[in-house]
């Protein structure tokens, strides 16, 4: 039988590729959607897993996690410094780093951080060490910049139109070990950097006490509402600015032209150690990374800075939050789909039966040379459920060919490694795909098998 | 070798005023050499597929050996069929992509009946017929012998009746004659009962009995002039 079978494909090999690749692509555009779907919710929950609660001012949840977990350049409020300090005392608190970003070099973000987040989050390094001064950086594995090397920071990004800090420059000390997650296309540098580029925390005394007003007073409304990308200080200082601290904190995001020194810019002291004692009058800060002892204190520090001027979030549960849209999204594509591979089966069938009326005189002639009724109901049945199961094993392979190519772009832009892959879940899935193909198939199947042999012969 | 005797038999279509087969009583001996003849629409075409099971009588008796297959289900006529009836028709129906070879014994592996004897049987009819290439395709063969694949396929299990549809119709004269003596030759070393619907005239002579078909009805049931000479 399967001779006869592979004799007749053979034979009408043009039909049933077209039927093979059909198939094909419907099934691949379902498991692309599934694979990358899960694979989007599964890269970024462990991109996530080591942050189990973040801080930052009052404001959006969602937003908070993008910009300090996933790195995504956006403004955010600030809030004031002394929520770092009180933090960094507090004993139900394991470690706290903060974070500052907005700056970039080469496209890669740059993040002000602190020695204690590195460690906590990362294996160690694949070569060279930790910044131990002001004017040193670490890079994360995906970066592709040399030890040794220097950065040059700029405000925001080329794309958004970002200038360059004028004299500023760190030297690359170290190279991370990969984690899968943004953090590995970051240049990380001391928090102190990042203040004293953006004139903050500069020097204590006069200057300072601005600064760490204008950053204590900074409203979220007014940290939101930059264009440029600038804002995490910015903001800051636009508000000493209103103030009349114009000298002091050398505000006015984007004033100075292009390729011109910037009074916004300060420098810093390259050789200057790295101080992580963070005191009452620290500046503001976009966010801060907390690890709590327990799962207890998590919850209890969670509802404690839940108080109006901050905002405390576990990652885990606001990526929840967002599956829950993604899976919307799961929703519409996955009906989509399922509506391309319905309209690819009623099309099957179509050609299928109308191929079996065309086929009449050779399954009344097998029937009439003593093939049984059941051997031509298996023929066409087998016939059209190897091109589908082969249509749906093909699919399944380009779905996860094109989910691990969506990935891999993904990666390159995000640094989140998406773990494309199948499961049980999708082995089921195929199951499902070829009962229904079966069930399809013996659409035809009955037809022949009901066709009366003289009747197919005279056709 | 088998034996039929009719009574009664007809065969109506829906849409149609009357029978288009209509046999009051037929009885044709095991071993017998039968040719049937008649215009177009006589009723040839009918009488076959009734007698052979691909369709069943609408009235009356159609009795092989004791058995009115007129009563059998389709399933079982189709089963029947397969074990007593050899069938050669016009155009062959040979399955192109698969050899002589598989082509003969396409129907006894497609019924489960293929072992090792039946296997070795389809290589001596191959070669009884004159095929020397068992393994050559079935399209690259000339009509003639690809009527003698039909043949040999129709002989394949030993079948009590070989049925032959205008076998040489679609063959030229050279090719018609070897066929039809092929056929006849090899019925009459198997002892079966042979019935052929033909208008070859040649071969019409060489078989022992003429039935002549007309509006559905036998109108000639004679005994062929070389064979009563």
């Amino acid at each position: 039988m399967m001779r006869f079978i592979l004799a007749d494909l053979r034979r009408l090999w043009a039909g049933a590729t077209v039927v093979v690749l059909l198939v094909a692509l419907a099934t691949a555009v379902g498991v692309t959607v599934t694979l990358q779907e899960r694979a989007l919710r599964l890269g970024s929950a462990r991109a996530a897993d080591k942050f189990d609660l973040v801080i930052g001012a009052a404001g959006s949840e969602t937003q908070l996690v993008l910009s300090s977990v996933f790195l995504q350049p956006a403004p955010l409020p600030l809030m004031s410094g002394d929520v770092l300090a009180k933090l960094s005392k507090d004993p139900r608190v394991a470690w706290v780093a903060p974070v500052g970003f907005g700056d970039s070099f080469a496209g890669y973000p740059l993040v002000g951080t602190t020695r204690s987040l590195i460690s906590s989050t990362v294996s160690g390094f694949a070569e060279g060490g930790m910044f131990g001064r002001e004017g040193e950086a670490v890079i994360g594995a995906a970066v592709k910049l040399p030890i040794g090397g220097e950065v040059k920071p700029m405000h925001g990004t080329a794309a958004t139109g970002g200038e360059t800090h004028a004299g500023v420059a760190y030297r690359i000390t170290g190279r991370l070990l990969p984690t899968g997650t943004p953090w590995d296309r970051a240049i990380l540098v001391p928090i102190q950097a990042v203040w004293h580029v953006h004139g903050l925390g500069h020097e204590h005394g006069e200057e300072e006490e601005h600064d760490g007003e204008a950053a204590r007073e900074i409203t979220p409304a007014a940290a939101a509402t930059d264009e440029h990308g600038h804002s995490l200080f910015e903001a800051a200082r636009e508000h000493g600015h209103d103030h009349g601290h114009a000298r002091e904190t050398a505000v006015a995001a984007g004033q100075g032209a292009h390729g011109e020194e910037n009074p916004d810019h300060h420098g810093i002291d390259p050789d200057a150690p790295v101080v992580e004692d963070f005191a009452a009058d620290a500046p503001g800060l976009p966010a801060v990374l907390v690890k709590p002892k327990t799962i207890a204190d998590a919850y209890k520090l969670r509802q404690e800075y839940r108080n109006g001027n901050t905002l405390a979030v576990f990652p885990g549960e606001v990526l929840t939050n967002l599956y829950g849209t993604l899976g919307d999204a799961k929703l519409v594509l996955g009906a989509v789909a399922a509506g391309s591979q319905g309209l690819v089966a009623a099309a099957l069938v179509l050609v299928t039966v109308t191929h079996i009326g065309q086929r009449r005189r050779q399954i009344g002639a097998l029937r009439a040379f003593g093939a049984p009724r059941s051997s031509v109901f298996a023929i066409v049945w087998l016939e059209l459920f190897l091109l589908i199961a082969l249509g749906i094993g093909l699919g399944f392979l380009i779905g996860l060919f094109a989910a691990q190519m969506i990935g891999n772009v993904f990666t390159d832009q995000s640094g989140i490694v998406l773990p494309v892959g199948f499961t049980d879940e999708d082995l089921k899935s195929a199951i499902l795909l070829l009962a229904t193909s079966a069930v399809l198939a013996a659409i035809p199947a009955v037809l022949a098998y009901r066709q009366p042999p003289a009747a197919a012969l005279r056709a | 070798m088998l034996s039929l005797r009719i009574e009664d038999l007809a065969k109506s279509f829906p849409g149609l005023g009357g029978p288009v087969l209509e046999i009051a009583s037929l009885a044709i001996a095991p071993g017998s050499r039968v040719t049937v003849t008649g215009g177009s629409g006589s009723g040839k075409s009918t009488f076959v597929n009734v007698i052979t099971g691909l369709e069943r009588a609408t009235s009356g008796k159609l009795v092989w050996n004791g058995d009115d297959i007129s009563r059998f289900s389709e399933s079982a006529r189709d089963r029947w069929r397969a074990r007593h009836i050899g069938l050669v028709m016009q155009d062959f129906h040979l399955f192109p992509g698969l050899s002589a070879f598989e082509n003969i014994l396409l129907p006894a592996r497609l019924a489960r009946v293929a072992d090792a004897v039946t296997i070795g049987r389809a290589r001596e009819l191959l070669a009884t017929v004159g095929l020397p290439r068992p393994d050559q395709r079935i399209e690259t063969m000339s009509r003639g012998e690809m009527q003698r694949v039909a043949i040999a396929r129709a002989l394949l299990r030993k079948p009590g009746v070989i049925v032959a549809d205008e076998p040489t119709a679609s063959l030229d004269a050279e090719a018609g004659e070897a066929v039809g003596r092929l056929l006849l030759d090899l019925a009459e070393q198997a002892g079966t009962t042979l019935i052929v619907v033909s208008h070859d005239q040649r071969l019409i002579n060489r078989l022992d009995r003429r039935l002549t078909f007309q509006a559905g009805r036998i109108v000639s049931d004679s005994v062929s002039d070389e064979v009563a000479a």
